[in-house]
């Protein structure tokens, strides 16, 4: 058995170029990747954190560059516990295609999935968008807001450690999206949570 | 506005059904620049899964013919160049008829409604103009709380497929999603089990030995009877000498040759089997075996059904291809494919020429210069939404029931039920999934079925609504005729619980899946046929495997993708901030190099 308490998919969306890969990586690795195409063959990263005592395993997804022409397959906001949608504070556009992007959310993600919106590049000197649009823009969506710097580091760590407190509080208080714990996954995993001892079907490999 | 694609490529794919989703997977999984287009805004065409408002967009879509494309006079060739227009004619979808059993939220008594405030959701055909009177409300009952309205709202809890099919636990698709490591991306849930239809009226089939044993309808003798007879299918298979004598005969006479029993006879060729009175001895032993080669792996049942429609399939391959750098591109026609000496060279979509090695296409993408034949395997569908299961049981079940003809002009149906726990649709209802190959069209050729199993009639004469819409000539929109047919199926009920009760349906034709190319379609562009009849999906991966080995004879088929943990990524030895420098220059080393990785 792995050494984990709980198990929570999270699940990156957002225009292409806002730092999504390198938000995750900076989180997951502790360094700013230089380009794009090292995501190639990377599907998601995992990482362990520890939230008042308990062992978190945090599944990190990433959007393998469908965003690039609005191509992303629904099944990839699928069992997702929390959806972290990028904007880059320096380019008006992505901000402007939120709604888009909560059109689709709403349409293929868990309407009790945790939202977050994130203006990320925070370094960049050429800031096009003030923090209290951003804060507006989530607070009118029933979203938590959060600025961060990839590249500095700044607010990555807390971005993911809070949307882990916050998921396992939610899990405790039995909040969360519930999906089917008793569906079989045929290689022997599961992405879902809670135990499946009772479910009475064999998971098997 | 068009998106500006890069324009060359090892392999282009149109159309994001099964087959062409998994010869992309394959492609790129080995290094290959894939590019996939599909002119849809949803992945897979006539594999999807919608949910009910998605749907409606479909059929809305459908009346609408796509806007054809260009002519070869705008296209720019170079000498010796051909110019062939591609086709949508090949997965045209016909005889579409839909109807609803139940009335609007405004002609329901307030008291009913647990939803009070009605929404603002767009109300697309048929609006409530007609009313009704106490008496009739009276009638509704048990479906009283479902309504038009309400089921439109909810319309995000109905996953509904097109072509819906089911998983042998030891199948190639499952087999597939192991070996290439692309299960993680998708859930199951087994089918809980298989209904035969005996006696007038439904029972579970056995399926596992335990099942056997425990049975009560079938005695000591029967069992033991029936378990050499599996024994000898499955140990011994089709080449057995045992099957010697029946090389040129059915499997029914196969059978009657064992002295079986009615009852393990019945059970053998409907329920394991799968068979009519044609299929071959040799076919029907091999579907015995199948059957029982995939029991006890994970459920009861030797199948599985994905969790949110078979739709999803299609997806967790793009999504690998994707994540091996195959770039996504939806709402993109492809308007014609340009052939240079016998070879395909370039596909053109928009104002792009995009060049190619190999042009993979859905059946739905095809200039009809390479099309030999449509073929004939077309598809009959019926879908409905019931208030109840067809065989309640104590919990929620996942059914499969293959419904042999009961004249010598029907075709066997099957059917497949899914409950709320697969998402195909909310708390309450049921949503019921019938297949079959056509003959006239999905209404009558369901007909017998839907008839001996729901019940198919308006719960208020005043409530139906029917919108009809087709292709080609079909049955005239009226409704009286709509209504008539129904009370022409009598009742032969008095069986212990009531039909569920339909409460919405749609009838379709899906097209052949057994096109033919002509012998001089150039050997670089590749057929992938739409869903077939088969309850698998078993055709459409043997078809992408033979499309992969006919590109790339000498590579592995989608070996195993690694898991992230394995994954050692570069610089990881070195920790720490590495931004400083030209970006851009290090962006285009990566991008290199990742492209050799493989």
């Amino acid at each position: 058995m792995e050494d984990y308490k709980f198990l929570f998919k999270v699940v990156l969306v957002g225009n292409a170029g806002v730092g999504k890969t390198c938000l995750v990586r900076r989180f997951t690795q502790g360094l700013f990747p230089p380009g794009q195409g090292a995501t190639i063959g990377v599907d998601f990263m995992i990482k362990t954190v520890e939230v008042e005592n308990e062992k978190v395993k945090l599944q990190i997804w990433d959007t393998a560059g469908q965003e690039r022409f609005r191509s992303i397959t629904q099944s990839y906001y699928r069992s997702a516990h929390a959806l972290i949608l990028v904007y880059d504070i320096s380019c008006q556009p992505t901000f402007d295609c939120l709604p888009d992007w909560l059109r689709e959310i709403e349409e293929y993600a868990s309407n009790k999935v945790l939202r977050i919106l994130v203006g990320n590049k925070i370094d960049r000197e050429d800031r096009e968008i003030p923090t209290h649009v951003g804060e507006d823009f989530a607070q009118r969506h029933g979203m938590y807001f959060l600025e961060t710097s990839a590249k500095e580091a700044e607010n990555v760590e807390r971005l993911f450690m809070e949307i882990a407190a916050e998921l396992m509080e939610q899990a405790r208080s039995k909040e969360l999206p519930r999906y089917e714990t008793n569906t079989t996954s045929i290689n022997g995993k599961t992405t879902s949570i809670g135990d499946t001892s009772n479910c009475g079907c064999s998971r098997l490999s | 506005m068009e998106d500006y694609l890069p324009n060359e490529y090892d392999v282009v794919v149109v159309g994001t059904g099964m087959t062409e989703s998994i010869v992309a997977a394959a492609a790129s999984r080995i290094g290959k620049k894939v590019l996939h287009l599909d002119s849809d805004e949803y992945y897979g065409g006539l594999w999807a899964t919608f949910n009910f408002d998605g749907l409606q967009k479909w059929i809305e879509d459908l009346k609408v013919s796509k806007s054809s494309a260009k002519d070869v006079s705008e296209v720019d060739l170079e000498l010796e160049e051909k110019f062939l227009k591609t086709s949508n004619e090949y997965s045209t979808v016909e005889n579409i008829e839909e109807t609803w059993y139940i009335s609007n939220d405004a002609d329901l008594p307030v008291v009913s409604s647990k939803d009070t405030q009605t929404d603002s959701t767009g109300d697309g055909s048929g609006s409530g103009d007609e009313k009704s009177d106490d008496d009739k409300v009276e009638k509704k009952e048990n479906v009283k709380q479902w309504s038009i309205d309400r089921i439109r709202k909810e319309y995000r809890k109905f996953n509904i497929d097109l072509a819906p099919k089911l998983l042998f636990a030891r199948g190639e698709l499952v087999e597939l999603l192991i070996s290439s490591n692309i299960a993680r991306y998708a859930e199951f849930r087994a089918v809980s089990r298989v209904a035969t239809f005996m006696d007038g009226k439904l029972t579970q089939v056995p399926c596992s030995r335990a099942d056997v044993f425990a049975n009560k309808t079938v005695s000591v003798v029967e069992k033991r009877m029936l378990m050499q007879l599996l024994t000898s299918c499955m140990e011994q298979g089709a080449d057995s000498p045992e099957f010697d004598g029946f090389r040129d005969k059915t499997f029914l006479e196969y059978l009657n040759t064992k002295n079986l029993t009615p009852i393990v006879q019945h059970y053998v060729v409907q329920a394991i089997a799968m068979a009519t009175e044609k299929t071959s001895c040799r076919d029907g032993v091999n579907r015995t075996k199948h059957f029982l080669n995939s029991l006890g792996r994970y459920g009861n049942t030797p199948f599985l059904w994905p969790m949110y429609g078979s739709g999803e399939l299609p997806q967790c391959f793009c999504r690998l291809c994707a994540v091996f750098g195959g770039v996504y591109c939806l709402k993109r026609q492809l308007d014609g494919v340009v052939i240079h000496k016998n070879k395909c060279k370039a596909i053109i979509s928009g104002k792009q020429r995009i060049s190619l090695e190999h042009l993979v296409l859905g059946q739905g993408h095809l200039p009809p210069e390479v099309v030999a034949s449509e073929g004939e395997q077309r598809i009959s569908r019926g879908i409905f939404i019931t208030d109840k299961s067809i065989m309640q049981g104590e919990k929620e079940n996942l059914t499969l029931l293959y419904y042999p003809p009961e004249q010598p002009d029907q075709e066997p149906v099957t059917l497949i039920e899914l409950g709320p726990s697969t998402n195909a649709c909310p708390q309450g209802l049921f949503m019921v999934h019938m297949t079959c190959k056509r003959t006239t069209n999905a209404k009558e050729d369901l007909a017998y079925v839907v008839n001996k199993f729901l019940k198919a009639e308006p719960l208020d004469p005043l409530a139906i609504r029917s919108s009809i819409h087709s292709h080609t000539q079909t049955v005239s929109p009226d409704k009286r005729h709509i209504q008539e047919g129904d009370q022409d199926n009598r009742e032969e009920s008095t069986e212990e619980s009531p039909k569920p009760q339909v409460l919405w349906s749609l009838y379709l034709n899906l097209p052949a899946s057994d096109i033919k190319l002509n012998e001089s379609t150039p050997s670089n562009l590749h057929l992938c046929s739409g869903p077939d009849l088969e309850l698998d999906f078993d055709f459409a991966v043997n078809q992408a495997k033979s499309i992969f080995e006919s590109m790339y004879p000498d590579k592995d088929f989608l070996p195993r993708a690694p898991d992230p943990e394995e994954i050692v990524l570069e610089g990881e030895e070195a920790p720490g901030p590495k931004f400083e420098g030209d970006t851009e220059a290090e962006e285009k080393q990566d991008v290199e190099k990742a492209e050799k990785e493989d």
